[in-house]
């Protein structure tokens, strides 16, 4: 007893200091004891009080990460997406060489209302899209691939002072120059129309196939009125155009896989 | 002083000074490094003459009372018990006998500022000391944790010197 009297500080401040230790290291098995549920909840209770409170002078960086988090979830919607289906179609054929490819695109950009218009695609390098790549819907003409990014493509719309298409009148082959003289977007002029060709409405323009845009056939438009000149050598029409565009929702991009050896023959025939 | 004044005034201090730890100080983040730990305050403003198995309870309490809100049973109270148990000697330690204790419990103001200093900056480490070693508790990270035990000693350290210079401003 007296040893006990004696030392008692020394004894009990080991006894507590191992109930304490035990109780650090031990903490999770006490968890589960109806006392944490007591003081649990009453530290819970102060600890919600406080926050009702405190939570008041942190509203503005509330406020910025609900933001933060709702700008990180409007980029996971699939609107946010790049849709990169790569996929082209082709037909294939034993007897005749393939020449020319089609690349489908969903136009994400497009204006009729401005003197020269422009088309945004949703394909790019990536997908094979090339500059001066002829841009079609169906059978009927859109425009020229002006410019191409990795995702993206610009086509200058046939809807522009810059498009001028090599066309031809369909019964009888006879080379015209169609372009856009601006205003209406569902009418074009046709220009250069030899005076000798027999010109009525109704007279359907294909594509030429002369230049390397675009394949021969290709519809542009129908005849709706003409004049017939008295002085000068060429005939003026009016075209309405076949292609809608004021309603494009998919183009789809001519890749003419024999370009490159009709440039190269044009590169030789120069030089010489 | 009355001993009823002491017991009300030490009861106060110790809800107090559990709430301002919980509630404000752990709360604060100074870095990441500086975990300020003021509530021990009260061990170090507890009488003279209480007896040691009070002053260890009374350890323990508050230690649990800070545990129990940041869910680190033992942890508080570990470092709490030692602090009290070491609390006599260094009192013994640096005073030249029990006549140069005025007052009923230690302040700055009647035992002096080296005094006073020497008193808690100890107390203070010891408690410190304990406390991240434990919560740390590897070996690999031994500088970190000692870098952290100095830093937030110095920091408590103010904060009761502030509170001391504040709450018992030196009679004139």
């Amino acid at each position: 007893m007296v040893f006990l009297r004696k030392h008692y500080f020394i004894l009990l401040f080991l006894l507590l200091e191992t109930i304490s230790i035990s109780l650090f290291f031990n903490f999770n098995e006490f968890q589960n004891t109806a006392m944490y549920g007591v003081t649990s909840t009453f530290t819970g209770v102060i600890n919600r009080t406080f926050r009702n409170i405190s939570e008041y002078f942190s509203l503005k960086k509330t406020n910025q990460t609900l933001v933060e988090e709702l700008a990180k979830l409007h980029s996971r919607l699939p609107d946010a997406y790049y849709k990169s289906d790569a996929y082209s179609f082709y037909r294939n054929d034993t007897i005749y060489q393939l020449q020319y490819r089609y690349i489908s695109a969903k136009v994400i950009s497009n204006t009729t209302n401005k003197r020269n218009n422009f088309l945004m695609i949703s394909k790019g390098s990536l997908q094979g899209v090339r500059n001066h790549m002829g841009v079609i819907i169906g059978n009927r003409i859109v425009g020229q691939i002006v410019s191409v990014s990795p995702h993206f493509s610009w086509i200058i719309s046939m809807l522009n002072k810059d498009s001028r298409i090599s066309g031809k009148f369909k019964k009888n082959n006879q080379l015209v120059n169609v372009e856009w003289p601006g205003g209406n977007y569902r009418y074009g002029s046709v220009k250069e129309v030899p005076k000798h060709v027999e010109i009525k409405k109704g007279d359907t323009i294909i594509t030429s196939g002369n230049s390397d845009i675009f394949p021969e056939g290709i519809l542009i438009g129908t005849i709706s009125d003409f004049t017939v000149a008295t002085e000068e050598n060429f005939n003026y029409g009016t075209i309405l155009f076949s292609t809608d565009f004021n309603s494009l929702g998919y183009v789809e991009i001519v890749v003419d896989l024999m370009r490159k050896e009709k440039e190269d023959l044009k590169a030789t025939f120069k030089s010489e | 002083m009355t001993t009823s004044k002491v017991v009300f005034n030490n009861v106060l201090r110790f809800f107090l000074l559990i709430l301002i730890q919980v509630l404000v100080l752990n709360n604060i983040y100074l870095g990441g490094l500086i975990n300020p730990y003021f509530y021990i305050y009260f061990i170090l403003l507890l009488p003279y003459e209480i007896p040691g198995s009070l002053l260890l309870i009374l350890s323990f309490l508050v230690g649990a009372g800070v545990d129990v809100f940041t869910n680190t049973m033992g942890m508080n109270i570990s470092a709490c018990l030692a602090m009290g148990f070491a609390r006599p000697y260094v009192i013994r330690r640096i005073s030249s006998g029990p006549d140069s204790l005025i007052g009923d419990s230690p302040s700055l103001k009647n035992q002096g500022l080296k005094w006073f200093l020497y008193y808690s900056g100890s107390l203070i480490l010891i408690h410190h000391f304990v406390l991240f070693y434990l919560e740390a508790f590897r070996f690999t990270e031994f500088f970190t944790t000692f870098f952290r035990t100095a830093m937030s000693s110095i920091f408590t350290l103010m904060l009761v010197l502030i509170s001391e210079y504040f709450f018992y401003p030196k009679e004139k």
